[in-house]
């Protein structure tokens, strides 16, 4: 899927056409809300500083392995259809942009520490005395109050501190946690809906509102079952690798090539009995070591000894294909090469190439939701810093050449 | 509440109660629709005193939450014309049964939006309604396997890991409740409603961190690091070994994180555990040295020794505590119990209690997953029983008692 328009400019169409956004937020957790909103149609300014380079500039993957701030494929995914601005909020003139973005926006949302709107006296309290219909989302990762709220930290902490390193990693092992910044890819599906659902609100009720959310707090109702396990049967999960209470076998196995392998969950007797014709062992069936559940498990070594030989002989994306045609759950583990040639992925529509001023094209991913009427639409690429300065200064706010000039000699806008 | 104007029918199972309970968290009324056996979702562990039963699943109680619940069977004339005359006065429909099935039973999008064309549609599917995988099997495991996230989490030539406590089905939930609020607020723009196809597949994905794009954009697959992450050349270390248990430290320079691995060695040098140079080298700067070549690789491998052999003497609780006082990136690895007794939490009046049918006592739920200045989430009722609501629900339809006997009688509800 190729998207052409690579021109930033304020949008017009769209299911949240007309909506703007003032996006104070960085790195992954904050800019994945704001993204979908620009994708469906919403304006929504980013506002940077090159006094303090946002983290996610620096985080791979890197466009072709290179260097600078605008070659992270990560920054460019969470970035693509937003206005950048620069902006030195060091300094008052800085300030007062931000003050006159804020009165020109709906919603605006910020991950600073706690104390930092505070200083500037642009917290809600203040904020809604000078607009009442603001919507305001403050996201960080122990919420506004509380005694870490002064906790400085990124999802990677979050998935620490919110338990869910300790649900990954090998029996005896050390914990292995999910990859990198997990609570970063939760929070979103929380704040998004509730800002949403706010803007309605306010359409109705002319209320604006203040949204406080604590990542590592929203993050927990991922994992809401384990919580009340433990507060109703006494139960702290233990590490397992990949064994699953209700299956077996149930598992990565190594297939042939260099790191590659396959999932494989066996649901019931049906899936083994399934499982044992697409393995040419139809015998180990009825064999008593595996006959049902508890045996599969009791002898669960032996039975990933057998599927792990088995394996071993075969293509990964192999093994899917004939698993699946058995109707056994199985799935190629793919990394990005995988997913990239994924005939679903591709039916989807999932990675998206658009032309980029730096590196000839650039990919990103679709929105997530796929809808009839109103789709998602791919305007511009990810702002290098301060590329937007004067589509929002001069389009969005109507200063002049004079402020903008006297801007720059304040070094505002950096 | 914020979407108190709305009705939800719910139609989902365990693949997506999730997205029903953020709309009904918000305030939405969601009635929840259960098969008349029950829904599998009630049938999914763990169970409450480890004894299954429909309503001693943790899970329904945990995602079934401020919503209503009647049974209604999907697979009889009679059901499918009462959802069809529940969803004319419903704003939303969300469902999660295999890609077709709907359409099967005359429960489609185009048919309950024929005329109805307010109605928001949306669709939780494992790899979307559409497509050459659309039919496949699949679980948690396979799901995370297909999206991305699995591939990075485990040792490097170690077999992948999952987290235990199932996530691919909540990331879809998750997207479906977004995309369906981006429908609403369309509602209003264009005056009808739509259709939405959520695949689990594609909404893990996020759980990569683009890390998914690499080979799109001519970068290196992303190494797989037990406890880290690669960075370019740099392997990061997130989860350290300390005196007694595991913390998550983010080590590494630049503008963002150079500053609190300036004052991480500002704190070593003062407790004599580095030397003078490591303390004064240019942590915002310092990538740029490795990258030129200016510094050698195996500097940052020293480095992290020189981290690692410091933090191993010290326990979880004084270098959280140091951590806060010296605004470091350190925070304790938790267990599930900790989290469940932390201060934190506790200190923003954080948990939620119901009583639950069948248990003593009352039971602690994770509370309102965003603190609102007005219109607050409020936790205001427990997950239903079976059928708790029918004769509420159905008597809107005009249904009295005897229809009901009759209905039930006839296995339609």
């Amino acid at each position: 899927m190729t998207a052409l328009d690579n021109t930033p400019a304020i949008p017009t169409e769209g299911a949240l056409a007309g909506l703007k956004v003032l996006d104070l937020m960085w790195v992954v957790a904050g800019p994945t809300a704001t993204r979908a909103m620009a994708d469906f149609g919403a304006t929504v300014v980013r506002v940077e500083s090159a006094n303090r380079i946002e983290t996610a500039r620096g985080i791979g993957p890197y466009h072709n392995n290179g260097q600078g701030p605008d070659h992270s494929g990560l920054f460019g995914n969470m970035n693509i259809n937003k206005l950048g601005l620069s902006l030195n909020l060091g300094t008052e003139e800085g300030r007062a942009v931000l003050l006159d973005l804020i009165k020109w926006c709906d919603v605006l949302t910020e991950s600073f520490s706690p104390r930092a709107m505070r200083a500037w006296g642009m917290d809600y309290d203040s904020l809604k005395e000078i607009k009442p219909e603001l919507i305001m989302l403050s996201t960080c990762l122990f919420g506004q109050e509380g005694p870490l709220s002064r906790v400085a930290g990124f999802g990677t902490m979050g998935a620490a501190i919110g338990g869910y390193i300790a649900l990954a990693g090998n029996p005896g092992g050390s914990p292995i946690g999910p990859y990198s910044a997990y609570t970063d890819y939760l929070s979103p599906r929380f704040a998004l809906p509730t800002i949403l659902a706010a803007l309605d609100h306010r359409d109705r009720t002319g209320e604006g509102i203040y949204i406080d959310q604590a990542q590592a707090e929203s993050s927990l109702h991922f994992m809401s079952t384990a919580l009340l396990d433990y507060h109703v049967n006494g139960r702290v999960p233990q590490l397992v690798g990949n064994a699953d209470p209700d299956m077996a076998p149930h598992g990565c196995y190594a297939a042939a090539g260099d790191d590659d392998w396959v999932a494989i969950a066996v649901r019931d007797d049906g899936d083994w009995a399934n499982l044992c014709s697409a393995m040419g062992t139809g015998e180990l069936t009825c064999d008593d070591r595996f006959s049902d559940l508890a045996s599969r498990q009791a002898n669960e070594d032996e039975l990933n000894g057998i599927v792990s030989s088995w394996a071993a002989q075969h293509g990964a994306v192999e093994i899917e294909y004939m698993l699946q045609a058995f109707g056994v759950p199985a799935h190629a583990v793919s990394n990005s090469s995988a997913a990239a040639q994924d005939p679903q992925m591709k039916h989807r529509g999932h990675f998206v190439a658009m032309e980029h001023p730096e590196h000839g094209t650039t990919t990103f991913e679709a929105a997530k939701g796929q809808m009839t009427e109103t789709p998602p639409s791919y305007r511009s690429v990810a702002p290098s810093i301060g590329r937007d300065n004067d589509l929002v200064l001069r389009d969005i706010l109507g200063y002049d050449d004079e402020q903008i000039a006297n801007l720059a000699i304040a070094d505002a806008l950096t | 509440m914020l979407l108190t104007p709305y009705r939800v029918l719910d139609l989902t199972d365990q693949r997506g109660m999730l997205a029903g309970q953020i709309l009904s968290d918000l305030g939405a009324d969601v009635i929840a629709i259960e098969p008349p056996e029950g829904s599998p979702a009630r049938a999914v562990g763990p169970f409450a005193g480890d004894d299954p039963g429909p309503d001693r699943s943790l899970f329904w109680w945990a995602y079934a939450r401020n919503k209503r619940g009647i049974t209604c069977n999907l697979d009889h004339p009679d059901g499918q014309a009462l959802v069809r005359q529940l969803a004319a006065d419903a704003d939303f429909v969300l469902e999660s049964s295999d890609p077709g099935a709907m359409t099967a039973r005359g429960l489609g999008y185009r048919d309950l939006s024929a005329e109805h064309d307010a109605l928001i549609y949306t669709s939780i599917s494992a790899f979307g309604q559409n497509g050459p995988k659309a039919g496949y099997q699949a679980t948690d495991l396979i799901l995370m396997a297909a999206g991305g996230p699995l591939i990075l989490s485990g040792g490097a030539g170690e077999a992948p890991v999952r987290v235990s406590v199932p996530q691919a089905w909540s990331h879809a939930s998750g997207e479906a409740a977004i995309a369906t609020m981006v429908a609403l607020r369309a509602r209003s723009n264009i005056g009808r409603g739509q259709y939405i196809d959520i695949s689990a597949q594609q909404s893990v994905a996020a759980a990569t961190m683009s890390a998914n794009l690499a080979a799109s954009i001519g970068a290196a697959e992303t190494a797989r690091v037990a406890g880290g992450m690669a960075v370019g050349p740099f392997t990061g270390k997130l989860i350290w070994e300390v005196a007694d248990g595991y913390i998550s430290l983010t080590f590494l320079f630049g503008s963002g994180i150079g500053p609190f691995s300036q004052r991480l060695f500002n704190w070593m040098y003062d407790e004599g555990e580095c030397s003078l140079e490591d303390r004064d080298l240019d942590w915002i700067g310092l990538g740029a040295e490795f990258i030129s070549g200016a510094r050698p690789l195996s500097d940052w491998a020293r480095l992290m020794e020189v981290v690692g052999e410091f933090l191993k003497q010290r326990s979880r609780d004084e270098l959280f505590a140091e951590a806060q006082s010296r605004s470091l990136l350190i925070v304790p690895a938790t267990t599930v119990d900790e989290v469940a007794n932390s201060e934190q939490f506790e200190a923003r009046e954080f948990w939620r209690e119901h009583e639950m049918p069948g248990w003593p006592g009352p039971v602690r739920f994770p509370g309102p997953f965003v603190k609102l200045s007005d219109n607050e989430i409020e936790y205001r009722r427990r997950a239903p029983t079976l059928g708790e609501h029918n004769a509420e629900v159905y008597a809107e339809l005009g249904l009295d008692q005897d229809a009901l006997s009759d209905l039930r009688e006839r296995g339609v509800i």
